[in-house]
């Protein structure tokens, strides 16, 4: 699938994830025990903000510099004797990809997870072609493909959505005949894969990190599948974002334990590996080796506001922590990139007509930018898409900038705003509700609106707004009154 | 001009960012933590560590001297009751003192033969129900092995056996990726070692991709050891 998921408008996703109630206990559940053992590991390594403060420079110097480094990380690839191909968009990269198929003759693909992969919709693009198999091994991203591919719902753990059973129910489409229980499926999935690994002529994977001092690629799983597609094919086609560069191993080795304690809360993951195409006295390992650099609307970022972005090494922590991506999940998002990190993202590589609600899929609250371990100010990237489709899509903002200019004056001016908490008890009710205090609106007891006018119609929207108080009980009365009762 | 020129120009031109700066602006690391981290610990402190890190991986760990790393292999294997064994072809086994052992052992082992066709020796690799490698590095931080691939023992070797162990020197036990690398990086700059793969290996596979719930053992190894050699 390319990067937008769904045709649905958000409003009908919202909708839909609301009623999904597993998938909100699944990713409530995996929230709060990733909570603690991000915190935990973070605790463990010691000087958190300090190694944030590194993971951000690397980073952020690779994109400074990152022609200079793609230069010199496709030079030594092709030194290696690999192949380096540039690709603008994801049709560019997709059609290599499969033209390599078709020239070398490839006819059992085996792939490990990777997003980029997704983007550019290569499975199917593959599968276009005659007598083809193509089978994703993470155990994962292998549900979904036997789920008529299902799109993911986290870039970490894109099956959070499904349960045992529904698992069990896609393993018994391919014959399998156990029970729901995790480890028995996994143990079939194996066994199901090996077979697939062993035949398999080319081998797909993504880049973690791709290292430009000595063109090796750093992978990072847990389940030594992406090993196997290294080790066995004769073929492996490595696709990357173009920003994935670090300048040597020993900060793809820094990024990688930031990685592991952001993504999965370990220490380091079960492998990481720095491959390139085999030398020619080695055994296994591919004897082709080809690199897709894509660009697919990154650039879109390079120099501008939303260049941060690009620091991103797809840990999903932001997802994690994220109160919207709590209640509506990977799917309400409607991109391959959900959360706080899709939100920022893929408005850049695809634009506000076909994202432009994502930026305000976001409660603010800043916990996304708090956790990145690259320090990407997520949040406040939120609010600046906010801003500039106001400015681009030409929204009429007068009305709101006039209310916001009248806020100005009246606070900025203490007559005015003293004026103001004289009346607004008694202006307000008209518009407010009276019902008896219940558990529910305990602190209402003055009243509260249900239907506030301007720019108070979004909170109201979702939520209860208190009737300001009378004068005579409103904070500044009674600061005054304790004031003069303490000078007494 | 080629694709790539074509593809860097336009990057150069959106940032606003001329080509060419790097040599003139190379990365100095804002801090040295990855040096400094662990760095203080005395080599017993380095050890428990290693093995507490290890061990919490599920990783067996066995600390033993050369003259009983015969009797260490020989119980693992009959633990895993191992009927086909997979050894590399590496000169370390001798350094190890495993010539004796190796003349005895039974059932008779595969290697990883450096001139033998790959399929002969991912069918070697794919049928081990036990493999025995050889390591060079041991992690303390985070209880991970580290392997480069070489003519001997190939990168299939560490992912296809069903049950794996690797030795290690305990001089070769260091506090984190910072000094594996370090030696790597030095190692491939001048020569002495040629390889196109470093494997960074942390306990036996894992999974949580249905309902969270850990699966160990999912592509590689289901069950992984380290044995450390004494020869502080």
């Amino acid at each position: 699938m390319p990067i937008k998921t769904s045709d649905q408008s958000f409003t009908t996703r919202l909708k839909e994830s609301e009623a999904d109630k597993f998938m909100q206990r699944a990713v409530a559940k995996a929230q709060d025990a990733q909570w603690d053992k991000r915190t935990s590991s973070r605790e463990d390594l010691g000087n958190w903000p300090q190694w944030r403060e590194l993971g951000e420079q690397i980073r952020q110097h690779v994109i400074r510099y990152l022609p200079d480094y793609l230069e010199r990380f496709s030079n030594n690839v092709e030194a290696r004797g690999g192949h380096v191909f540039f690709a603008s968009t994801d049709e560019e990269a997709s059609s290599y990809i499969q033209q390599i198929a078709v020239d070398l003759d490839a006819h059992h693909i085996v792939k490990s997870k990777s997003m980029v992969t997704t983007e550019i919709d290569l499975d199917k693009k593959l599968l276009e072609l005659p007598d083809r198999t193509l089978l994703e091994s993470d155990l994962a991203e292998f549900i979904l493909q036997e789920d008529d591919f299902d799109e993911p719902t986290h870039i970490v753990f894109p099956t959070l959505h499904k349960n045992r059973d529904q698992i069990q129910t896609i393993f018994q489409k391919i014959g399998y005949t156990g029970s729901n229980d995790p480890q028995e499926m996994a143990r079939f999935a194996r066994k199901y894969l090996r077979a697939s690994f062993l035949e398999a002529d080319m081998g797909i994977t993504g880049c973690n990190f791709a290292v430009a001092e000595n063109g090796l690629i750093n992978l990072v799983t847990n389940e030594g599948n992406a090993d196997l597609v290294m080790a066995i094919p004769k073929t492996q086609v490595v696709v990357m974002g173009m920003e994935r560069l670090v300048p040597t191993m020993q900060e793809a080795a820094v990024l990688d334990t930031m990685l592991a304690r952001s993504a999965v809360g370990q220490r380091m993951t079960s492998y990481a590996t720095f491959c390139g195409p085999a030398m020619p006295d080695e055994i296994d390992g591919p004897e082709n080796f080809y690199v897709v650099i894509l660009d697919n609307g990154r650039s879109n970022a390079l120099g501008g506001q939303f260049e941060q972005v690009l620091q991103c090494i797809r840990c999903g922590a932001c997802l994690n922590v994220c109160p919207v991506y709590r209640h509506i999940g990977g799917h309400g998002y409607g991109s391959i990139y959900p959360g706080p990190i899709g939100a920022v993202l893929s408005p850049v590589l695809r634009g506000y007509e076909l994202f432009g609600d994502l930026p305000f899929a976001s409660s603010l609250c800043g916990a996304c930018s708090e956790t990145c371990p690259v320090k990407i100010p997520l949040h406040e990237l939120l609010i600046k898409h906010r801003a500039v489709m106001n400015d681009r899509l030409k929204l009429d903002h007068s009305f709101n900038n006039t209310v916001m200019h009248g806020i100005g004056m009246a606070t900025g001016t203490p007559p005015m705003f003293r004026m103001a908490l004289d009346v607004d008890h008694a202006m307000s009710g008209a518009m407010v509700k009276h019902d008896a205090p219940t558990v529910e609106n305990f602190s209402n007891h003055n009243g509260y609106f249900i239907h506030a006018p301007g720019m108070a119609k979004g909170w109201t929207d979702s939520r209860d707004l208190p009737r300001p108080p009378k004068h005579k009980e409103n904070f500044r009365s009674w600061f005054k009154h304790h004031q003069e009762a303490s000078h007494d | 001009m080629t694709e790539r020129e074509v593809f860097l120009n336009h990057l150069a031109e959106a940032s606003g960012r001329p080509r060419h700066q790097l040599v003139d602006h190379p990365f100095i690391p804002i801090n040295s933590l990855p040096q400094t981290t662990l760095s203080d610990l005395s080599a017993d402190e380095l050890l428990n560590l290693a093995q507490t890190r290890s061990e919490a991986l599920q990783v067996e760990f066995h600390l033993t001297s050369q003259k009983k790393l015969p009797q260490v292999l020989n119980v693992w294997l009959k633990a895993q009751q191992a009927q086909n064994i997979l050894l590399p072809t590496d000169p370390r086994l001798s350094e190890y003192g495993l010539d004796q052992w190796l003349a005895h052992l039974t059932p008779t082992p595969r290697f990883w033969q450096p001139n033998a066709g790959r399929a002969t020796n991912l069918d070697a690799a794919s049928h081990a129900d036990a493999a025995i490698s050889v390591g060079d590095y041991l992690l303390a931080e985070s209880g991970t092995l580290t392997v480069a691939t070489t003519r001997g023992q190939g990168r299939a070797f560490h992912f296809l056996p069903t049950h794996y162990l690797s030795i290690i020197p305990r001089s070769h036990v260091v506090p984190r990726s910072y000094q594996a690398m370090k030696a790597y990086r030095h190692a491939l700059q001048n020569g002495t070692l040629q390889t196109s793969n470093i494997n960074f290996i942390s306990g036996p596979s894992n999974s949580g991709d249905i309902e969270m719930v850990l699966i160990v053992g999912v592509h590689g190894p289901l069950t992984v050891s380290y044995v450390v050699i004494d020869d502080a």
